[in-house]
């Protein structure tokens, strides 16, 4: 059932199509040992050679990294980048948007292309996180808060375990149906070579795991990780095109939010990728969904119109966001289990839905024909969301 | 920093320090008192950075004029709670916070 407000009206906007010829990615670890320049170099290759497109024919390199002054003493990626692959002709520059700047990217890279500036745009999108202890990298991320926030000593998992102990008590859903989200990612991510966490866990070995911000236990929540990812957009169509990708920014601090179980940035980024793409929440065949703690793919799930306000959560209890359900959510195993180093993630989701809608995939993570993919990349708890519609074309 | 700030043009509140009133756009904020309010929710946090105690406990509150924050707080507190805000040590002891606590004892001052 689709809320009304999601319903296809008349607009002017219409379908972006641009191709997505190529993408590449590195298999995200824990650790790493490459440098990060060395993870961008690897996951842009992967691309370029994939859309059989050579780096002096690329017109501007998109980088998408939040954080590599504090976790690796670096800057001046994208500069470091373009000349190591020789893309001499390139203008080139560095997006930074906490956890969704891997979309952020990809984002820039679309516009470059609207604009007529770029016909051929590769975005990158790498985190190397290793480098800091969690205690570090727990610190590192919370800077993003608002200095009130900040100031009480809260962090990102601190407004998950908030959200999922509001949610539990308000709708009927349990402490193991919330479980299910990350049984269900690990077990899509066994069958993804590129994913950080690849053995299947069951609804106990969460419940079992420490906890990290009550009701969330470890389980629950995305690691910290090394990656790169990358995707070249043309402007001549290819087998897969972006048919939307807009974006939209919320509260900065999550209490000034009207209602704490609303991702108004979440919301509105999807309402306008739908207007834009001209479809509705039910043409989508297969979402990545930014669940960096399990209660974010309910939530998200909600804002994007696959289920009314409280019941995301009977989708995870029926199989229907299983991999071969309905829609098929997170099927590389999401941030939970493929991995989440942050500036990559993003464009790590749409590497996997451009491996979906190609059929590059193997069978136990096969979504059958999809036609429509959304990506949705969430930058802190919701500061700010970007959300890709990319369709097939028969 | 135990006030709510109230904008001067429509009497929005919010605990956040902006430079506009995110409901009219008006520039001027009062400080009030925010009285009593209710625990949303509440969490343990377990993994914490280097400077802040572990576990760290928050709670989420809303108070009148569609206010709410989230602030440190008494472990015994649960959802549904009627609190009220105290004076607390912010994580590096500098600066006065907010630190919810229990409605009655906060009234019994
Ligand atoms: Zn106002």
């Amino acid at each position: 059932m689709i809320p009304q407000e999601f319903a296809a009206g008349d607009t002017d906007a219409s379908p972006v199509g641009f191709g997505l010829p190529g993408v590449g990615m590195t298999a995200f670890e824990a650790a790493d040992d490459r440098s990060l320049l060395a993870l961008l170099e690897t996951a842009a290759e992967r691309a370029l050679r994939d859309a059989a497109v050579d780096a002096t024919e690329i017109d501007s390199v998109h980088v998408g990294n939040m954080a590599a002054e504090a976790f690796n003493d670096r800057s001046g990626l994208a500069n470091a980048l373009t000349a190591s692959l020789g893309a001499g002709r390139a203008s080139a520059r560095r997006i930074e948007n906490t956890s969704a700047s891997g979309a952020s990217a990809f984002h820039d890279a679309v516009d470059a292309v609207r604009s007529g500036g770029s016909a051929v745009a590769l975005a990158v999108g790498s985190e190397k996180m290793s480098a800091a202890d969690t205690a570090t990298a727990t610190e590192i991320i919370s800077r993003i808060t608002h200095e009130r926030e900040y100031q009480q000593g809260v962090t990102l998992p601190s407004f998950a375990g908030l959200a999922a102990d509001r949610y539990l008590a308000e709708y009927d859903a349990d402490r193991r149906d919330l479980a299910r989200v990350a049984v269900k990612n690990h077990a899509n991510a066994a069958n993804n070579s590129y994913a950080q966490f690849r053995t299947p866990i069951t609804v106990d070995d969460v419940l079992e795991s420490s906890a990290v911000a009550t009701p969330l236990r470890l389980y629950d929540c995305c690691p910290t990780s090394d990656g790169a990812a990358a995707i070249v957009v043309t402007a001549d169509a290819a087998p897969v095109t972006v048919e939307a990708c807009e974006s939209a920014v919320g509260v900065h601090a999550i209490a000034d939010r009207r209602d704490p179980l609303h991702i108004e940035s979440a919301h509105a980024a999807g309402r306008a990728a739908y207007e834009m793409a001209r479809i509705d929440p039910e043409d989508v065949d297969v979402a990545c969904i930014h669940d960096a703690f399990t209660i974010l793919e309910w939530l998200e799930l909600e804002e994007l119109g696959f289920a009314e306000r409280g019941t995301a959560w009977t989708l995870t209890r029926d199989g229907r966001t299983a991999i071969d359900g309905d829609l098929a959510v997170n099927p590389g195993g999401g941030l939970k289990a493929r991995g989440h180093p942050l500036g990559a993630t993003g464009i790590a989701q749409l590497v996997e839905l451009v491996w979906q809608l190609r059929g590059d995939v193997p069978d136990g993570r096969s979504t059958g024909s999809p036609e429509y993919g959304l990506a949705i990349n969430v930058a802190g708890f919701g500061n700010n969301s970007v959300c890709t519609v990319v369709g097939a074309n028969a | 920093m135990s006030r709510v700030l109230e904008c001067a043009d429509c009497g929005g509140r919010t605990f956040y320090e902006k430079r506009r009133c995110a409901d009219c756009g008006a520039e001027t904020f009062r400080d009030r008192d925010p009285g009593v309010g209710t625990l949303q929710a509440v969490t343990a946090v377990h993994v914490t950075p280097d400077d802040v105690s572990e576990p760290n406990r928050l709670g989420l509150a809303s108070f009148d004029g569609d206010a709410s924050v989230i602030a440190q707080c008494n472990g015994t507190l649960e959802a549904g709670d009627v609190v009220a805000i105290a004076e607390g040590a912010s994580r590096d002891g500098e600066d006065s916070t907010m630190t919810l606590v229990p409605a009655a004892v906060n009234d019994r001052r």
